[in-house]
């Protein structure tokens, strides 16, 4: 398959410079150093968000290349996109889907800095059998040297784009008012310029949507679906409830498309270059209708342990940590009745 | 996974459905009271129900008999409702005021309701009824509710009734399940008398089949989980439904107030509430205030989003056919606007979706963000606010009744919420639209194209709902109903998707939206005394104050040397404004007799008369909902630019 090399101009790989830095510091808008220390609180929800980010996903990723027979390059943009760290769109997403949003910020915080290590580890380790293909490739075509992951730039750009999240917490501290301007803008600011490379590679290469094959398109949207369903049925094996599934779930499935942007720019070259950023383009654009989908579903699904949650949780805030809640016997199904969260909240203890 | 549950205890009477909660959830919390804003203290449905016991069996010692009227004045809290539950399981019923009620009201509610025992909240509503008891010679005990009252002689307490009743109890004292066993569905369970300006107060008999049915028929799904925030008053029986509404499924009721209202609903997160037009105006007031405070950038963005949300809800209800139709839908115009709403609705859906999440939920945490409906009754809710709550995304089911009909005859449901409507009849409940001078039935009636919809007239009502009665006001109960249906003397019509619409009063009676009832006629009559005013009426349905309507008399201005060849003429001119402004504040004061409530806050000079056999009936009676009718323009600017000026 021909595919268009230059699938960005010079003006847009500025843009996309800045929606990075814009959402990047919206991220750390959203961020406290409490929120570092909350994860050291609830150390298991964030551990099982952990094997499933960093386990699971990848793994789904190189499962579907294969089974999908995808392209070495698209191959090496899933996997890339499957070794991903979450964004702050998961937690908005956790939120209206009745999730715990606490965990779902602590999962998304510590995940960013593990991403540091894991991300270069898992990429190597994964994508062997893809770039020893691109290599046989290139050599045929009279190339010298071998196809490798660029690892240490990719360190680096994961290095830059934590530079904006700090920053972003600087003035979460400095000025509260700013920082939630800033939080507000920069989702918009992500579905804004999104659309804006769709766009643009429509006009510019109309054929590009028919050219990409049908197995692209299948990958894009399946590696999201199956985050979701194998993070909501792994954390529930693990016996975590349904208000931290979702949240897992979610974080699970949505990854922080604007970091794959940086990677793929800083550290990739022709000939892969274009086709990852197209993968990693259709990936966030589907991401965001799937997850609206999934979050829509979870919220009916979730709203009877959602508020058996909120009221014992009221119950606490305003008669006091030792009340205890009973309800009537029959009014709560087997698996709350045992939930330390739900049913009760961590503080009331059955006799 | 588990569907929400649609918990609802059927009970014969309000004694039994008290029994029954205690059975059914124990030790879940049955109320809760403020005491800081992060410090509730709850009182458990077992609790309360044993409590109810030992009070109820103090008061049977005491001598209150069943079928006896028991008075209760004093606004919500916790006593109140142990009150009423001992009230309930003696078998008696309350005559319920709160703490505003006049000394003159409070001496005839005694007097005609013949009320040997009454309850009172606080040591200065003790102090009244003592001073007028003398004339009061039934009234045997007075019971303060208060615990750091200091009581007068001869005045009990409550904490001492409920101890005497606790060691009869211990003692094997039995007396009260019997009381409990021999309540019928129809005895009263209250006697509330409604507050009139002209004429005496009228004691509305409302039975234990009344508030039955009421629990029964409300629309919704609601269990245990559910939190209501009580802030209307405990008297006025919407509340007081609500109250028995919550009990019967198993809700906690926290009482909170005006001034903390808007801190407790951010910490008690409301499922649901009973609330009233004014409540959410000030909701409304403080949420543009707080936009308008925000980042501009914030402001921007709060602007496009409730625009999106504009056009995608008013789509969404055409597709779904849930719009207001007050007239018949043609199809060839449905042909039309359908593709136009469908295409705007897909646009606008993404849009909506990302602004709707990221803007609008901040909104909505200013009502707790929990808030699934609340009911809003109690006098209409204005459209501009009712489309402002709909389209942010709070749902305030409009709903429609009287203290009459205990008082639920619609409600709009969460699921078919039609803006502009008061909903559908509740389940088991007749409406009939009848016209106002020739007495026909408008609707239902199948000789009529559309069986009578859009037909306007008075609304009649036919349900389990409907009192039994004005207490010892036999003519008065007679005229309320008409063929066994009960008047409401409210004008509506029944819109296409069978919703009810409100459209004005049949009667001459002005409800404020503070609630103070106004009889119309004695201010134009003293208006029309005016040499300057030749026909007159008075507005202010729903208003915050009244406005007048007025058609100046001509030959008086000529003689005044203010000469017009036309009304219209004169309703521009300043100088006639000027002496109208005058006369109507010469004759309407408080010195003449008004109260402060009755007096005309802004008036409009009207460009013509009113003519017979349009505005005025033969006999020269001005037709009040014609008049609203036709200059609904200036009454609408009356109360739009009525506000910040004063007469």
């Amino acid at each position: 398959m021909e595919f268009p090399s230059q699938l960005l101009y010079a003006h847009d790989q500025i843009l996309l410079a800045i929606m990075i830095f814009v959402i990047m510091l919206g991220m750390g808008s959203s961020l406290t150093v409490d929120d570092f220390k909350a994860v050291a609180r609830s150390p298991r929800g964030v551990f099982i968000g952990f094997l499933s980010q960093f386990g699971l996903m990848p793994l789904l990723a190189l499962g579907l290349s294969i089974l999908l027979g995808l392209d070495p390059a698209f191959a090496i943009a899933l996997i890339l996109i499957g070794c991903l760290p979450g964004g702050t769109t998961s937690n908005m997403f956790a939120y209206f889907s009745r999730g715990s949003v606490a965990l779902s910020i602590s999962m998304t915080t510590a995940s960013t800095v593990v991403a540091l290590f894991m991300m270069p580890i898992l990429l190597n380790l994964y994508t062997v059998r893809f770039t020893s293909q691109i290599s046989e490739t290139m050599r045929a075509a009279g190339a010298e040297s071998d196809f490798v992951i660029p690892t240490g730039n990719i360190i680096s750009s994961l290095v830059l784009v934590l530079l904006p999240v700090i920053m972003g917490m600087i003035l979460r501290k400095k000025s509260p008012g700013w920082a939630k301007t800033a939080e507000d803008t920069a989702g918009f600011v992500a579905i804004m310029v999104i659309l804006y490379l769709i766009l643009t590679a429509f006009v510019r290469h109309g054929g590009l949507f028919l050219q990409t094959p049908i197995q692209v398109y299948l990958a894009t949207i399946g590696i999201g679906m199956a985050g979701f369903f194998f993070g909501y049925w792994f954390s529930r094996l693990l016996g975590m409830y349904p208000l931290f599934q979702r949240a897992i779930s979610l974080e699970t499935g949505i990854q922080n498309g604007p970091v794959s942007f940086a990677i793929i720019l800083l550290s990739f070259n022709e000939p892969v270059q274009s086709q990852m950023l197209w993968l990693a383009i259709l990936y966030s654009t589907f991401i965001v209708m799937t997850s609206s989908v999934i979050t829509l579903y979870f919220r009916k699904k979730g709203k009877f342990d959602w508020d058996v949650y909120k009221n014992t949780q009221i119950h606490n805030r305003l008669f006091g940590r030792e009340y205890v809640t009973n309800y009537p016997k029959d009014f709560l199904p087997q698996r709350l009745k045992n939930d330390p969260s739900q049913g009760t909240s961590p503080a009331q203890k059955r006799g | 996974m588990q569907k929400p549950k649609n918990e609802r205890i059927a009970a014969d009477n309000l004694a039994d459905l008290y029994q029954k909660a205690a059975e059914r959830f124990d030790s879940l919390p049955a109320f809760a009271t403020r005491e800081k804003s992060l410090k509730w203290k709850p009182v458990s449905f077992r609790e309360l129900y044993e409590q109810g016991l030992d009070l109820a069996s103090g008061l049977i010692e005491l001598g209150v008999k069943a079928r006896d009227h028991v008075g209760l004045f004093g606004d919500n809290r916790f006593e109140w409702i142990l009150t009423d539950y001992a009230i309930q399981f003696c078998g008696a019923a309350d005559v319920p005021r709160g703490r505003d009620v006049s000394d003159s009201e409070m001496e005839y509610i005694v007097g005609h309701a013949g009320i040997k025992v009454c309850f009172v909240e606080t040591e200065v509503l003790q102090n009244r009824l003592l001073r007028i008891k003398e004339r009061l010679p039934d009234l045997q005990h007075i019971i303060v509710l208060d615990h750091n009252a200091r009581v007068r002689e001869g005045v009990l307490k409550l904490k001492d009734i409920l101890n005497t009743g606790s060691s009869l109890r211990n003692s094997g004292d039995r007396r009260v399940f019997d009381r409990i066993k021999g309540i019928r569905p129809d005895d009263l369970f209250t006697l509330i008398y409604t507050s009139g300006t002209t004429g005496r107060p009228k004691g509305v008999m409302l039975t234990h089949e009344n508030i039955i049915s009421q629990t029964r028929n409300l629309p919704g799904i609601h269990n245990p989980n559910d939190r209501i925030l009580s802030v209307l008053p405990i008297w006025h029986v919407f509340e007081r439904v609500i109250e028995m509404y919550t009990i019967s499924f198993g809700g906690c009721t926290y009482y909170s107030g005006i001034q903390t209202l808007g801190d407790d609903m951010i910490n008690v997160e409301p499922t649901f509430m009973a609330s009233a037009p004014r409540l959410w105006e000030k909701i409304h007031e403080k949420i543009i205030k707080g936009v308008k405070a925000s980042h501009p950038v914030r402001q921007v963005l709060f602007h496009i989003a409730y625009f999106l949300s504009k056009q995608y809800r008013v789509s969404e209800a055409f597709l779904k056919n849930k719009n207001l139709q007050v007239k018949k839908k043609s199809w060839w115009g449905s042909a039309v606007l359908y593709p136009f709403h469908l295409v705007r609705w897909l646009i606008v859906l993404p849009w909506f979706g990302f602004f709707n999440a990221a803007v609008l939920e901040r909104i909505r945490l200013s009502a707790g963000g929990s808030l699934a409906a609340t009911i809003s009754g109690g006098g209409a809710l204005p459209i501009h606010i009712d489309r402002f709550f709909n389209n942010v995304g709070i749902p305030v089911l409009e709903g429609y009744g009287l203290t009459e009909t205990s008082p639920v005859i619609s409600v709009r449901p969460k699921l078919n919420l039609i803006v502009g409507t008061v909903g559908p009849p509740i389940r088991d409940t007749d409406v009939r639209i009848v016209d106002l001078e020739t007495r026909k039935v408008l609707f239902p009636n199948k000789d009529l194209p559309d069986g009578g919809r859009s037909m306007r007239g008075e609304i009649q009502v036919r349900g389990p709902q409907v009192m039994a009665g004005y207490y010892r006001e036999e003519e008065l109960t007679r005229n309320a109903f008409e063929d066994g249906w009960f008047r409401t003397g409210d004008l509506g019509m029944i819109t296409h998707n069978n919703c009810l619409k409100i459209l004005g009063r049949s009667k001459a009676t002005i409800v404020l939206s503070s609630g103070e009832n106004v009889e119309p006629e004695p201010i134009e009559m003293r208006l029309q005394q005016s040499q300057y005013i030749d026909q007159c009426m008075v507005v202010g349905q729903d208003q915050k104050s009244l406005g007048v309507l007025v058609v100046p008399k001509q030959e008086a201005f000529t003689h005044n040397g203010t000469p017009a060849f036309s009304i219209s003429e004169l309703a521009q001119n300043s100088e006639a404004k000027r002496i109208i402004r005058h006369e109507i504040r010469r004759l309407i004061s408080a010195s003449s007799g008004f109260k402060g409530y009755e007096l005309i806050r802004d008036f409009r000079v009207l460009d013509r008369s009113f003519r017979v056999g349009h505005e005025l009936t033969n006999l020269f009676k001005v037709k009040r909902h014609v008049v609203t009718e036709e200059f609904s323009d200036a009454i609408e600017d009356l109360f739009q630019n009525g506000t910040k000026k004063k007469i």
